[in-house]
């Protein structure tokens, strides 16, 4: 019995419904359906929560609610009150890269979160959003961030191009964090999981690490969102303090 | 003697009252080494951003090399800055400073030293 599944191929995207506009591929795949699926979940959980709203909540307005006040109480840590009118995108977010996550860990799920492309395009958008909040609040000042305080004019020569350069790094390892922690998770999941079928009775054991790790990538799905949020949160600090 | 015997449940009270905050308030900034897995990614983390940078400079500097036909020179030159941004990296990820570019200080740093700790 050779090992039928590549641990790897879970993440193959499959075109579900092909649509072709003008020699663009834009086909509905199953990346495509879990993105439609966290963004229904995650609607779903605020809006039904939001329905009644009593003095005492029940249990899924207190899962709005907490959720809500986790990344309030982020953005009022972390960026300060003027951070709170970006509130709506950063909760967006967390939402949206928790939900991914999550739901990849379901049975015959699909991680989106776990492709380079979807958290690259995510971290741009935060790149350029940030970048973007920064030139309209300051101006030309704002490259007055990369010019680090109190330094002798020889070292700017060498400093600046550092600083800028670390600041165009920022979406690569903002990208790479949340895909590699998600491609790693369910890869190791899939080689447990291909164990259980090689080894027949034996097999309880890979089975056993596997219902472990599965509580480890729950934990690993929270906090990989959360971490993206937060560190989303620290560049829009930076934008708007300029320090 | 009386006075010592009033005095002490004031003063088991206050004992017990810095207990309880002592156990509430978090480390302010443990030793990455404390426990293997945070440790762990703790490394992870400090490997990441130092090889992103030297990767991305590279690349930059292949690009410009394409671009302006000045073949080794971008390259060599962008990733010795790309070297140079990776540690500069590392060396704030490690004291704490955030992710903040630049050298000014943060007053805040004990909201970042948290979540250095809380990555898995």
């Amino acid at each position: 019995m050779a090992l039928e599944l590549h641990p790897l191929e879970q993440f193959k995207t499959a075109k579900l419904i092909p649509i072709h506009i003008g020699g663009i591929d834009a086909s509905f795949t199953n990346a495509s359906l879990f993105m439609c699926l966290a963004v229904v979940v995650a609607s779903a959980l605020v809006i039904l929560g939001a329905r009644r709203r009593d003095l005492v909540p029940g249990r899924w307005q207190s899962i709005a609610e907490v959720s809500y006040e986790f990344i309030a109480k982020m953005i009022d840590d972390n960026v300060g009150h003027e951070g709170r009118q970006y509130f709506p995108f950063l909760f967006t977010l967390f939402m949206f890269v928790l939900f991914g996550n999550l739901l990849g860990l379901t049975p015959y799920g699909y991680v989106f979160t776990g492709q380079i492309i979807v958290t690259f395009a995510l971290a741009v958008v935060v790149f350029i959003g940030v970048t973007l909040i920064g030139i309209i609040r300051h101006g030309f000042r704002f490259l007055s961030f990369f010019v680090p305080h109190g330094v002798p004019f020889v070292l700017l020569i060498i400093l600046v191009p550092i600083e800028v350069l670390s600041y165009f790094i920022r979406p690569f390892t903002l990208s790479i964090r949340l895909f590699a922690n998600m491609m790693a998770g369910h890869t190791m999941l899939a080689i447990f999981g291909g164990f259980v079928a090689v080894l027949g009775i034996a097999g309880i054991l890979p089975l056993s690490v596997d219902v472990l790790l599965i509580f480890l990538e729950l934990l690993v799905a929270v906090l990989q969102a959360y971490v993206f949020t937060i560190l989303s949160c620290l560049y829009l600090r930076d934008a708007i303090h300029l320090h | 003697m009386d006075e010592h015997e009033k005095s002490d449940p004031l003063r088991e009270l206050g004992e017990r009252l810095d207990k309880a905050r002592r156990a509430q308030q978090r480390p302010e900034r443990a030793a990455p080494s404390e426990d293997t897995s945070s440790a762990l990614a703790y490394g992870l983390r400090v490997g990441l951003e130092l090889v992103v940078a030297i990767v991305v400079a590279v690349l930059i500097g292949w690009a410009l090399d394409k671009w302006l036909g000045t073949r080794p020179w971008g390259m060599i030159g962008f990733f010795f800055l790309g070297v140079a941004a990776g540690m500069v990296n590392v060396y704030r990820t490690v004291r704490g400073l955030g992710m903040a570019v630049g050298y000014r200080r943060d007053r805040k740093t004990g909201t970042e030293a948290n979540w250095d700790e809380d990555e898995d």
